[in-house]
């Protein structure tokens, strides 16, 4: 096992591999980083301590990855999950949320925040970035005005040449900004790629529909679709969405990108590349540094290839807080990737509007 | 007696294409042998069949009761002694006497369903039901629909009943049983299935129906609200959630074991579906029987209920439901966070979980508890403040004569159904579903004034 003496040292290791990595898919390394990390995490990140020691899982006998116990999503709420002290927690990622107490804290410094970006750079890059320089079109405010979200830091760092972010503080688009930015790569023949969460895409249709404009953007153009919509816009299941983008922008929908992440996570997941065929169904796919195991609910143990089950997520980017973690989303396994299958919540007798009040 | 075919509804042919013209064509035929048969019907013919009926139902012979009892339990939503438990609670109501009682507690005089009766202030009054009832059936229980289709009955009234696409099986094998009972009163009964929001079919049967009654979402309610025309009656009854609560002395009073086994059957009644079952169970401080001591016991109770009823398979959706919501808690009792967590071993059949939070939490059911220390039922009413026009059922667990105490505050604050802990799957059959009439509301009065 690889044993760490700093948080620094822990997260040059982690750097290192993912650089490795970008030469080698399959480089060795990621069982004894993960185990080192849980070490480190388990001496400083007292909640996840105390939460390995209820569940007889230490770094005295946990030998193996898959069996450091991954933290449920929603303990980032009430338990600071940090391996940071609090003099040292300079950047927080929350998740959204209507009141402080129901948004998750995810804790950062200058080396661990390094280490976000080293992570979501190269994967993004390999799935939207990979065959030309389109102009970029973010739905998403500027960094400064929206600055705990990770999506929005995300956002932030991987815009390159000539981009625009159209969204305010308020994640309100400004839909006369989006429409001058199209119809000038439209003119000027620049394909342009517009990234936005799907709340952000309704707004975008929306005040095209109520234009009736509609565009016919320059061969290359794309998206990159994250989900949510946060109660931000009404829903519209994911194919409508896509076939609604696909038409407005008479692009593709295999020219449709959608992104898995979450403050809660420093790596993401992409279901398919640019370029190309991406069959359905789409599959998710995590960087090399980034593992998916699809469990049982039932027994936590990892579920045969074909079947569903609750996604964990083992990040090594995840470096001051909790490597392995538990999400709320039920997805397939496949050989090669995993098959988002919605939330983990039954339909029916949680249908009623009531039970958003008390979760989440 | 052999398996009886089931061929009679529409419901019953897997392959019928419904249409527009197929459903309103149905409700006229519905209407002229309601006509023919169901309308001349008396009190006592209608509700002896009933009877009949539930007695068949609660015949561990009856082939129709074996049929759902020996049914794929994703067919039916429950495992084997589940439904068998909450059937046998549901038709153990169903006598002579409590038909009579609930339409004497509905009209003052039963007679009023057939000709003019004479009321208090001397002029005389007569009641008629809708002449073409649509139920749009839940999809969690199958008693609510029993229940509004006897209710149609009773107010002779043709039935159509649409139920979600493959959560017919229960309802059908009642209609069969209905058929086998009566030819005359099944034959003013449809029984369809198809999902929710076909505008097609269902504009056909708001046209043709007089009166809709509608047990799902607020979603759905108000969905149905929205497409049905403003002289056509609807008795819509969203989701509601309900919860337990036991009082500091209750465990001196009834014994300890005995309210803890009460708790315990209102979590495994249906396995918590429906909106009668409780999601938490407030247990007042300051008493023998601490909170944390009566999740403790509860917690055993519910292991011990798993061997005698299974709580049985559960879809991956609430399986992950439970698992990510006990997990929440385990880190925090780790932390102590102000929560403990008892749960069954490699499974999610039960989940007990005391939190020092108050404020009222939703379950993620089939077997999933919360319990809550409460100071008194002040500060309860005031924690439940968001929830309280959403509330359905309060279970309490207190002398009768403390019951009574605590009922005015819940009665004045807006809970509609106050019981017993332990018989809140089990409501008496003139219970007012969500503080309303069963019948009152279905019907019209005709009032003769002949000075």
């Amino acid at each position: 096992m690889t044993t760490f003496t700093s948080l620094n040292e822990a997260c040059d290791a982690v750097t290192a591999f993912i650089r490795q990595c970008g030469d080698n898919p399959h480089a060795d390394g990621f069982d004894e980083l993960a185990l080192g990390l849980f070490a480190i995490q388990f001496a400083h990140n007292a909640p996840f301590a105390n939460f390995c020691r209820a569940e007889n899982r230490t770094p005295e006998t946990v030998a193996d990855w898959r069996d450091i116990p991954p933290v449920p999503m929603r303990a980032f709420k009430p338990l600071d999950l940090t391996v940071l002290p609090e003099a040292k927690r300079e950047t927080v990622f929350r998740s959204s949320g209507t009141t402080q107490t129901d948004r998750s804290r995810h804790f950062h410094n200058r080396e661990t925040l390094a280490v976000y970006h080293a992570s979501l750079g190269p994967w993004f890059a390999e799935h939207l970035a990979g065959e030309s320089a389109n102009r970029l079109l973010f739905l998403f405010p500027e960094l400064s005005q929206a600055p705990e979200s990770s999506l929005v830091h995300m956002m932030n760092a991987v815009a390159k040449g000539e981009h625009c972010f159209v969204a305010d503080g308020e994640w309100r688009i400004d839909g006369n900004a989006a429409v001058d930015f199209l119809h000038d790569c439209a003119t000027q023949n620049e394909p342009v790629t517009i990234l936005g969460t799907a709340f952000s895409f309704v707004h975008l249709l929306d005040h095209l529909d109520a234009d009736a404009i509609d565009f016919q953007l320059p061969t290359g153009s794309a998206a990159m679709e994250t989900g949510g919509y946060k109660g931000r816009s009404r829903e519209v299941p994911k194919a409508g969405l896509h076939q609604a983008i696909a038409a407005k922008f008479g692009m593709a929908s295999g020219r449709i990108i959608c992104e898995y992440g979450m403050c809660e996570l420093s790596s993401q997941a992409y279901d398919g590349k640019l370029g190309q065929a991406n069959a359905a169904p789409r599959l998710f796919r995590f960087p090399p540094w980034a593992r998916a195991r699809i469990v049982s609910p039932e027994t936590f143990a990892e579920v045969e290839l074909g079947q569903a089950g609750l996604l964990q997520v083992v990040d090594l980017a995840n470096v001051g807080s909790a490597l392995s973690l538990l999400t709320e989303d039920l997805a397939k396994r496949h050989a090669d990737g995993f098959e988002l299958l919605g939330r983990a919540e039954p339909a029916e007798s949680r249908g009623c509007s009531l039970m958003n009040l008390t979760h989440d | 007696m052999t398996e009886p075919a089931l061929d009679y509804f529409l419901a019953d042919k897997p392959g019928a294409e419904l249409t527009h013209s197929l459903i309103a064509e149905a409700c006229q035929t519905l209407r002229r042998n309601r006509n023919e048969c169901l309308a001349t019907l008396g009190n006592e013919q209608i509700i002896s069949k009933l009877a009949e009926v539930a007695n068949l139902w609660r015949s561990p012979d009856y082939p129709l009761r074996k049929m759902a009892l020996t049914a794929d339990p994703a067919e039916t939503g429950f495992p084997r002694e589940v439904l068998a438990a909450g059937l046998d609670a549901c038709f153990a109501e169903w006598t002579q006497k409590k038909f009579f009682m609930l339409l004497t507690q509905e009209f003052g005089d039963p007679t009023r369903l057939q000709s003019f009766a004479s009321q208090p202030n001397r002029t005389f009054s007569m009641v008629n039901g809708p002449q073409l009832t649509a139920h749009i059936a839940p999809g969690n229980l199958p008693v609510p629909v029993f229940q509004s289709i006897a209710f149609g009955l009773l107010l002779r009234s043709a039935q159509f009943v649409k139920c979600a696409s493959g959560k017919s099986l229960l309802p059908r094998l009642f209609g069969h049983s209905l058929h086998f009972v009566e030819p005359g009163m099944a034959a003013a009964l449809e029984i369809a299935e198809w999902d929710g929001g076909n505008e097609s079919l269902e504009s056909a049967l708001f046209a043709e129906a007089d009166c809709v009654t509608v047990n799902g979402s607020d979603k759905t309610v108000e969905s149905i609200r929205q497409r049905l025309p403003l002289a056509k009656r609807l008795a819509g009854h969203g989701h509601r959630v309900s919860f337990g609560y036991v009082e500091k002395q209750a465990n001196e009073v009834m014994g300890t074991q005995t309210v803890i086994s009460h708790a315990a059957d209102d979590v495994v009644a249906w396995n918590q579906h429906g909106c009668l079952s409780p999601h938490v169970i407030y247990v007042e401080e300051n008493g023998s029987l601490n909170p944390a001591r009566f999740a403790d016991m509860l917690a055993g109770e519910l292991e011990a209920r798993n061997e005698t009823m299974p709580r049985g398979p559960i879809s991956i959706r609430e399986a992950a439901a439970i698992s990510t919501a006990r997990r929440f808690y385990k880190i925090r009792a780790a932390n102590n966070a102000g929560a403990a967590l008892w749960e069954s071993e490699d499974s999610t059949d039960w989940t007990v979980v005391h939190e020092d939070e108050k404020q009222f939490q939703t379950s993620p059911l089939n077997r999933f508890i919360f319990v809550k220390p409460i100071e008194h039922i002040d500060e309860a009413l005031h924690v439940l403040e968001p929830i309280r026009e959403f509330v359905s059922t309060v279970g309490i667990a207190a002398s009768e004569a403390r019951m009574r105490d605590l009922a005015l505050p819940l009665a004045e604050w807006g809970v509609p159904r106050i019981c017993e802990l332990g018989q809140m799957q089990r409501p008496p059959l003139g219970w007012r579903h969500d503080g309303r009439p069963p019948l009152g509301e279905l019907i019209r009065w005709t009032d003769l004034e002949t000075g």
